[in-house]
């Protein structure tokens, strides 16, 4: 492998990758610069950091006619019509010679003007969007707010589809969701930091928390673990999610994912802390629980009745899609005599002409189901129709009729299927179908036994997890009776009076007791 | 270590492992006695493969009905577990006798003893202990191969029968029960098969109780005498009684709503008797003679008169049982043990004389709680 000569074995050698390493030593120690009163030096210093940039613009004109200026902005990251209008405009009138910057900044119409004294501020400042006004006899600059790049509207996110309930979610812009969240909770106690990462996307990320709510250890431990983070670029919440969470090789997610203004805000009321990342809709929530990912925003829309109802029709389904196929198997290939006797006899008449064993059979249909799934998930919309019309000859009666695999065993895979997409989350309904798998060639081994020790093994697993030290699998264990308001059942409003206990301990009191409404309520003496 | 540890869990595994359609599913068993003294097992085995049923395709929906879906094979050993590990011989799949529902015991067996066949299916783990247990007056076989036309095996259907209550329904469980209990004596439904004419198949009905002693047969009830039977076990759940009030010439049929049977034991002095009282509930369903029912005076003179009937019943079972064949299959052992453990262990060895010595009062209360929908019978306007 390394002695192809293909490209991965053209690395440069050490000597030559020494040289490079001086080479960005070099420029850090350029971006440290501090701006001179020289402007042609500082542009010759941007324009040796901006080569072969063709985006970046570098505008040279006279500021009242007689002052030297240059004014440096990206290309389609900026509002040039705002900028000719409140900026370039005003500085075409009469300024005396000796004018500071101070006084231009007067001038300029613009309400986010910041100076920037060295290479490594304007840079950020013209990456961000903003054009840096350089000046002569200055050795400062000015950054003008008016940063402007094509962005989505605001729309219902597809994944996260409510039937009641707010129809708006986050997009790519970090300001227009930190916008959305501030728009909902309209107190100076939320609180949005913001931070820059990654080495080359100088990706921007706010930390947002409800100061009083959130437990103030959790933001500190929240903000040493961004703070920890080395990385070249993040794309997308998933990076940072894989470098703060605290097992990474469990199969459930530790935070959760949203691109719903009013899920993150319920969070940040219950005192949890939200990760929104630019350039993603979605934003991390931390610490979640186990129970966290089998709620839907539409639980606490319906009336509590009918949330609990669904709820509890969730947790059932999402033990079916855990374990629906592994307990066929292992009923049907260990334990004849638990089924009952009529409905043995019709099973036995079914496989009969079957060539596989069950297993085999259920780990076949299973993974064409993964497979349909995967594939119309990624197929263009034109072409999904065509795999669902394949898929549905492949698992079902086509497969039946050419006798590969039996009518129960399709029946089991599909009522499966229909049970994973049960689950709110599509992060929990993928960790489930994974872990699918070896429960069924455990069924297929060992039978209810080998079922028995691989439920044993997930739930240790679950009970020994934690989400930012928070235990996975609370209210349950340990167990917090009044949390359990929100597991059990989806209470009320007016009984859900308290915090739950692992993020509102902090500040436990939500509402006052005694809301409870009635026809006699509010009036004397009742 | 991680594989160390899986590939010790897949090596053990797999061994107890069989498909459905490897075995053969038995939903009946049946034990002979042949004229040489051993023991002829006979299973029932139900055909799942669709090419032996009359449906083409391989998929196969409804169990229906028509006969050739199931075929009887028969072993022969000088025991129980003898008899069965050569049934294997007799069969290409792999016996499974895990949805047994019956058991059947020819007449000739049962005379000999059942101790011995029930040693086994009580030790083996495999065979179920709520199957239903029958004794058949024809060789179990025969039973076996009958296919009645309604339900999908002589298996079903037998184990339907029983659980209608109409007569004794006992499985193997109660019946091992009944045999190591106290009395010693138990009772098992009496099959019958009602010979097919050229319109109708045969098919196999429960007509009357065994009565065993000691794990032998040692002769049979009619009916009648079941019912009797039953209302001393507190097992009667439904039945209709008819009775014919005093001086009327017609007929009145209640309609049990609930029954409780108590059986209070009392010794004193060396005196052994016991009181057993049983309380009903019934409707009245039917009446063709001339009362009028919404008096409250005919009511309270049919419910003697009911009362009586019941007597008569008990009496006529409790006379055979206790006088004729000296079986205590009404279990009055483990009343007397529960009232009087210490006593009963000091005379355990006479129990049988004194079960038969006796003493036992019938007090039966019947209450009607509705006369049905019609007060005065609307087409005899002649009631009084």
């Amino acid at each position: 492998m390394g002695k192809s000569n293909g490209f991965w074995s053209r690395r440069p050698r050490s000597n030559q990758r020494e040289t490079e390493r001086f080479a960005h030593q070099e420029e850090n120690r350029q971006l440290d610069q501090v701006l001179s009163a020289n402007l042609a030096e500082n542009v010759q210093a941007l324009q040796r950091l901006y080569t072969r940039c063709s985006d970046v613009i570098f505008h040279e004109f006279c500021i009242g006619n007689r002052m030297e200026a240059v004014l440096v902005y990206i290309d389609g990251l900026a509002h040039i019509e705002e900028v000719d209008q409140h900026v370039l405009a005003p500085l075409q009138q009469d300024f005396p010679m000796d004018c500071t910057l101070a006084d231009i900044r007067g001038k300029i119409a613009v309400s986010s003007i910041k100076p920037v004294d060295t290479i490594a501020k304007v840079l950020e400042e013209i990456s961000g969007g903003n054009p840096v006004l350089l000046m002569e006899r200055e050795p400062h600059g000015l950054a003008i707010g008016l940063p402007k790049w094509e962005k989505r509207a605001i729309d219902e996110p597809s994944a996260e589809s409510v039937l009641r309930g707010p129809r708006e979610g986050f997009i790519e812009s970090l300001r227009t969701n930190t916008a959305l969240l501030r728009r909902k909770i309209r107190t100076p106690h939320l609180k949005i930091v913001t931070m820059s990462m990654g080495t080359y996307t100088s990706t921007q990320i706010a930390l947002a928390y409800l100061e009083g709510v959130a437990a103030p250890a959790l933001v500190e431990e929240m903000t040493n673990r961004l703070q920890r983070i080395e990385i070249d670029g993040i794309l997308e919440s998933v990076y940072i999610e894989e470098l703060i969470e605290d097992n990474p090789f469990s199969p459930f997610p530790q935070l959760l994912s949203t691109e719903r203004p009013d899920m993150a805000s319920a969070y940040l009321l219950e005192g949890h802390v939200v990760v929104l990342i630019d350039g993603t809709p979605s934003v991390l929530i931390a610490p979640i629980t186990f129970y966290s990912l089998l709620q839907s925003p539409e639980d606490y829309y319906e009336r509590f009745v009918v949330g609990t109802a669904i709820r509890w029709l969730r947790y059932f389904f999402f033990l079916i899609s855990l374990l629906g196929p592994s307990f066929y198997v292992a009923v049907i290939t260990y334990h004849q005599e638990m089924i009952p006797n009529a409905l043995l006899i019709t099973m036995a008449r079914s496989r009969d002409q079957i060539p596989f064993p069950a297993i085999i059979e259920a780990l076949l249909m299973e993974s064409m189901f993964e497979a349909l799934r995967e594939a119309g998930a990624r197929l263009p919309k034109q072409i999904g129709t065509a795999v669902s019309i394949v898929g549905a000859l492949v698992i079902g009666q086509a497969a039946i009729a050419a006798g590969i695999v039996s009518a129960p065993m399709v029946m089991v895979v599909a009522i499966t299927g229909v049970a994973s997409f049960m689950a709110p989350r599509f992060t929990v309904g993928i960790a489930i179908r994974l872990l699918r798998f070896p429960m069924m060639v455990l069924a297929g081994f060992l039978g209810l036994l080998g079922l028995i020790m691989g439920g044993i093994l997930i739930l240790n697993h679950l009970f020994k997890l934690r989400s930012f030290g928070a235990p996975y699998m609370a209210p349950l264990a340990p167990m917090q009776w009044r949390s359990l308001n929100d597991v059990l059942w989806r209470a009320p409003r007016w009984l859900m009076t308290k915090r739950p206990h692992m993020t509102g301990a902090w500040n436990p009191i939500r509402q006052p007791r005694g809301q409870r409404p009635g026809p006699h309520k509010g009036e004397t003496g009742d | 270590m991680v594989g160390l540890i899986a590939s010790a869990v897949l090596l053990s595994g797999c061994w107890d492992r069989m498909e459905v359609n490897d075995l053969a599913i038995l939903t009946a068993g049946g034990l002979d006695l042949t004229e040489d003294r051993k023991l002829e097992l006979s299973v029932k085995q139900y055909l799942v493969s669709p090419s032996s049923s009359d449906q083409s395709g391989s998929v196969s929906s409804d169990a229906g009905g028509g006969s050739g879906k199931s075929v009887v094979r028969s072993s022969r050993g000088l025991s129980m577990a003898d008899a069965a590990s050569h049934l294997q011989q007799v069969l290409s799949r792999k016996v499974f006798w895990g949805q047994d529902e019956v058991f059947v015991f020819g007449q000739q067996l049962a005379k000999e003893g059942l101790a011995e066949p029930l040693e086994f299916l009580t030790r083996h783990p495999i065979p179920r202990e709520r199957a239903n247990v029958f004794v058949s007056q024809s060789p179990a076989k025969e039973v076996l191969g009958l296919d009645p036309p309604i339900e999908r095996s002589v298996s079903h259907a037998l184990r339907k029968m029983a659980e209608n209550e109409t007569g004794l329904n006992i499985t193997l469980k109660e019946l091992a029960e009944m045999m190591a209990g106290r009395s010693r004596s138990a009772v098992i439904p009496w099959v019958e098969i009602k010979p097919g004419d050229g319109k109708q198949a045969a098919f196999a009905f429960i007509k009357g109780t065994a009565v065993l002693k000691n794990g032998k047969m040692i002769g049979r009830m009619n009916d009648a005498e079941t019912r009797g039977i039953m209302w001393l076990r507190n097992e009667v759940k439904k039945a209709t009684v008819t009775v014919s009030p005093g001086e009327s010439n017609g007929l009145v049929s209640l309609q049990l709503l609930r029954s409780r049977t108590d059986l209070i034991p009392h010794l004193k002095g060396g005196e052994w008797s016991l009181t057993v009282r049983i309380e009903t509930q019934d409707d009245i369903v039917e009446n063709t003679s001339e009362l009028d029912l919404s008096v409250p005076d005919h009511i309270s003179e049919l419910e003697r008169e009911l009362e009586d009937d019941i007597k008569r019943r008990i009496q006529m079972a409790l006379e055979r049982a206790q006088k004729e064949m000296k079986a205590d299959i009404f279990n009055f052992a483990d009343a007397f043990y529960r009232k009087y453990p210490k006593e009963w262990n000091r005379n355990k060895d006479r129990w049988d004389e004194i079960y038969s010595h006796l003493q036992v009062n019938v007090q039966a209360k019947v209450k009607v709680v509705r006369p049905g929908m019609t007060n005065r019978s609307i087409f005899k306007p002649a009631q009084r």
